[in-house]
């Protein structure tokens, strides 16, 4: 029986549990007591097992090499179906299971009031159990499989409640681009196969370097590049996102931002990493750079023009993912190692902020940022969740959106001193550019929610059930300790994870049998086998803890003293000045709208902005065909630099 | 010949693509995910085939080293290839019945509630 217990059977555990549940769920899912535990037990069990793995994987450095069926190599070619867990799969297999338990505790009560709710949960599992299979598994042909298996989840919960306004839609453009890029991967896959015959991840790695001259192979890589990136939403395919964000149920923005998009991350790192291992070349790291780029300062303006609650969360986690892609594109160990931090604090900090969009879309029935306001007098509870949530978004010490984006521009920083290389700069000044314009943007969304006046027709409006205010108060706490201590992150999680990154020979080695790597790629493994983390700079966040008090302290003595002075507005008819300082608001203590907010930035952006609005057009064959540029643009680039 | 399969199934896949970014019509765009998706079938299929050989099935007693086959994989991998496209067509088209029963069109220029 021990046999069972033994820890190299915890990732197909871990897999298993989740379709498991969603089959029982289908069976026994009548009964509300019943579905309910065995959705928590399933997302549970699954946490349980990551968690098990972090000694021998994430601190011995092991590499967990499993085959099903005990069907190992067979006269040197893997014909079995293998899974491979190596510190970089158990770091985004973490980050999953948590997002799905967090989750899973908050649906439970999120979704009393809708029908249909065992077909709920077994999507829901369906959709967890399709991104952990993917990041585990060590195989590129199941890799395909589970991203399947996920866009349909995906796609059904994004119609889930299709009487919401919209709801449809946003799964039919998802549904179709989403198959462009399927359709791509599977395309890639096949032409791999086709010139390494075999499907298993790490003998892929040992073959597939040595061919890069070859001009198929550059096409697999452009149409896997290419698929992937769909999954994660960059730019071109960030409509998509915010779309199917705005949609689905709170609790699966959460998955579809915390957990799908991290899947196409996990998928582009295992491509460039180890599948080519084209990161040596400057051309991939620019490419990389540059998606990143461009999708972080584009989704963050995009943000700044929406007037939907969760459509904004959604841009705003698009430019997230920008950040994590440019830090994984700079190919250093600081750069990887805060890229995937950031991955990480990206998953708390947005779920964290969807979960509250959703307990104030349950209160008060909208997400209009034009309709609310003032609700921190009825929900204090969620006001507080939310502003942590905002202050780590905004990179605001001591939670972890700082200590990550701090070392991000500490990276592309340390990455320009190395190269010498001017971009590199301008990456680090987009960087921070970014990360302003993301801390506007949520003075915008807690004024026109929580501050401000409240509405009439909100004033019975109720703090939202435990159950709710538990998960997001899950999230909440981590957001708090990852950011408090970063030193232990990086320790137990990031460091290790970067570590296996940079060592594609280990990898190969525990699927292939010792020296497999270096037999087959010979001068392409890089000796890397100590990756060294060094910051160029003097950073404590206990300091800027304190300094942060002071100010804040200092700015409520300010704001405390001067209570009984308010500003009056002139009587009569309103001046030029005063109108354009309430922007044209006629009562006196009358809500100030969010739109309303940095008019002026607004104002002077305004031939962008709406050059933005009208690219984002909505229609179907517009989103289809910037996928098929993405692509053309992308096999281009490989038949050119390479 | 099979140059002439490799040609056809990437023209099949830019058809569908084209499909899919040309015309107006919901239905027409999933007959283009479809066309795409035979597409990738018809390059599986192709690339397992080899010359001369025969269908993978034998018995323990007849297979020997000099037997000659295709090769068997990209089979198995396009009958799951070909039961996820039937996964799609279904599930689009039955987004199509839901997307006509509330919007009364088919037309996606004219289905574009979320924009900007």
């Amino acid at each position: 029986m021990s046999n069972f217990m033994n820890y190299v059977h915890f990732p197909i555990y871990s897999v298993m549990v989740l379709f498991l549940g969603a089959f029982l769920i289908v069976v026994l899912g009548k009964s509300k007591m019943l579905r309910s535990l065995i959705a928590l037990l399933a997302s549970g069990c699954s946490l349980a097992c990551m968690i098990a793995l972090i000694k021998p994987v994430m601190l011995n450095g092991e590499v967990i090499a499993y085959w099903m069926g005990s069907r190992a190599l067979a006269g040197g070619y893997a014909i079995g179906i293998a899974m491979e867990v190596d510190a970089l799969s158990l770091f985004f297999g973490l980050l999953i299971s948590t997002a799905v338990f967090v989750s899973c505790v908050y649906s439970i009560q999120y979704m009393s009031h809708d029908d249909n709710i065992p077909q709920y949960f077994t999507l829901f599992l369906m959709l967890a159990g399709g991104v952990m299979g993917l990041v585990l598994s060590g195989d590129i042909f199941n890799m395909f499989i589970m991203v399947e298996i996920l866009t349909f989840a995906a796609v059904a919960l994004t119609a889930f409640r299709n009487k919401v306004y919209g709801a449809l839609e946003a799964a039919f453009k998802y549904l179709v681009v989403g198959c462009m890029g399927s359709t791509c991967i599977l395309a890639g896959v096949i032409v791999l196969y086709a010139n390494a015959h075999t499907l298993n991840f790490a003998q892929l790695s040992s073959i597939i370097p040595g061919m890069m001259g070859n001009t198929s192979v550059k096409i697999a890589f452009a149409l896997l590049f290419v698929g992937f990136s769909t999954k994660a939403f960059l730019v071109p395919f960030h409509p998509l996102a915010a779309d199917a964000h705005g949609a689905a149920p709170a609790s699966i923005s959460v998955l579809i931002s915390g957990v799908l998009t991290k899947s196409g991350i996990y998928g582009i790192i295992r491509l460039t990493y180890f599948l080519f291992q084209t990161m040596n070349l400057g051309t991939f790291r620019f490419l990389l750079v540059f998606v990143g780029c461009v999708s972080m300062f584009l989704c963050v303006t995009m943000a700044l023009a929406q007037h939907d609650f969760k459509r904004l969360l959604a841009f705003h986690s698009i430019s997230q993912i920008g950040y994590v892609m440019t830090a994984v594109g700079l190919c250093t160990a600081l750069g990887f190692s805060s890229g995937i931090y950031h991955a990480m604090n990206h998953t708390l900090f947005k779920g964290l902020l969807f979960l509250a969009a959703g307990a104030v879309l349950h209160e008060t029935g909208t997400t209009n940022l034009d309709e609310l306001g003032g609700l921190s007098r009825k929900m204090p509870h969620t006001t507080v969740l939310f502003l942590i949530g905002a202050f780590s978004i905004s990179g605001i010490p001591p939670f972890n959106g700082f200590a990550s984006k701090w070392l991000i521009y500490q990276a592309c920083y340390q990455k320009a001193v190395e190269s010498g290389n001017f971009a590199y700069v301008v990456v680090t000044v987009i960087c921070l550019v970014t990360s302003v314009l993301t801390l506007a943007s949520f003075v915008k969304v807690s004024q026109s929610v929580f501050f401000g006046r409240l509405p009439e027709k909100y004033e019975n409006v109720k703090e939202v059930p435990w159950g709710m205010r538990l998960a997001m108060g899950m999230f909440a706490v981590l957001c708090v300790v990852t950011g408090l201590f970063p030193d232990a992150v990086g320790r137990y999680l990031t460091h290790p994870a970067a570590t296996a990154a940079f060592n594609v020979s280990n990898y190969i080695d525990s699927m292939l049998g010792a020296g497999a790597a270096s037999e087959a790629l010979g001068p392409f493994v890089s000796g890397a086998q100590n990756v060294v983390f060094v910051q160029p700079g003097v950073w404590s966040p206990v300091s800027w803890l304190l300094i942060m008090c002071i100010a804040l302290l200092a700015v409520t003595l300010v704001a405390v003293s001067s209570r009984y002075d308010r500003y009056k507005a002139p009587e009569g008819p309103a001046d030029a000045k005063h109108s354009l300082f309430f922007s044209g608001e006629e009562a006196v203590y009358s809500q100030v709208g969010g739109s309303d907010l940095f008019w002026g930035f607004k104002y002077n952006w305004r031939h962008y902005f709406s050059f933005m609005h009208d690219l984002h057009s909505g229609i179907l064959n517009d989103y289809a065909l910037w996928a098929a540029v993405a692509l053309a643009l992308a096999m281009l680039f490989m038949l050119i630099v390479l | 010949m099979m140059t002439f399969n490799y040609i056809a199934s990437f023209f099949l896949i830019a058809l569908g693509f084209y499909t899919i970014i040309t015309k107006f019509n919901l239905i027409k765009t999933v007959i283009g995910l479809s066309i795409a998706d035979y597409g990738v079938n018809l390059l599986i299929i192709s690339i397992g085939y080899v010359p001369g050989g025969t269908a993978p099935i034998f018995t323990n007693g007849e297979l020997t080293p000099l037997t000659y086959f295709v090769d068997p994989i990209p089979q198995a991998l396009t009958l799951t290839s070909i039961v996820i496209g039937a996964c799609v067509t279904a599930m689009s088209m039955s987004l199509v019945m839901k997307l006509y029963d509330s919007y009364g069109t088919l037309d996606t220029r004219e289905i574009r509630r979320l924009h900007g």
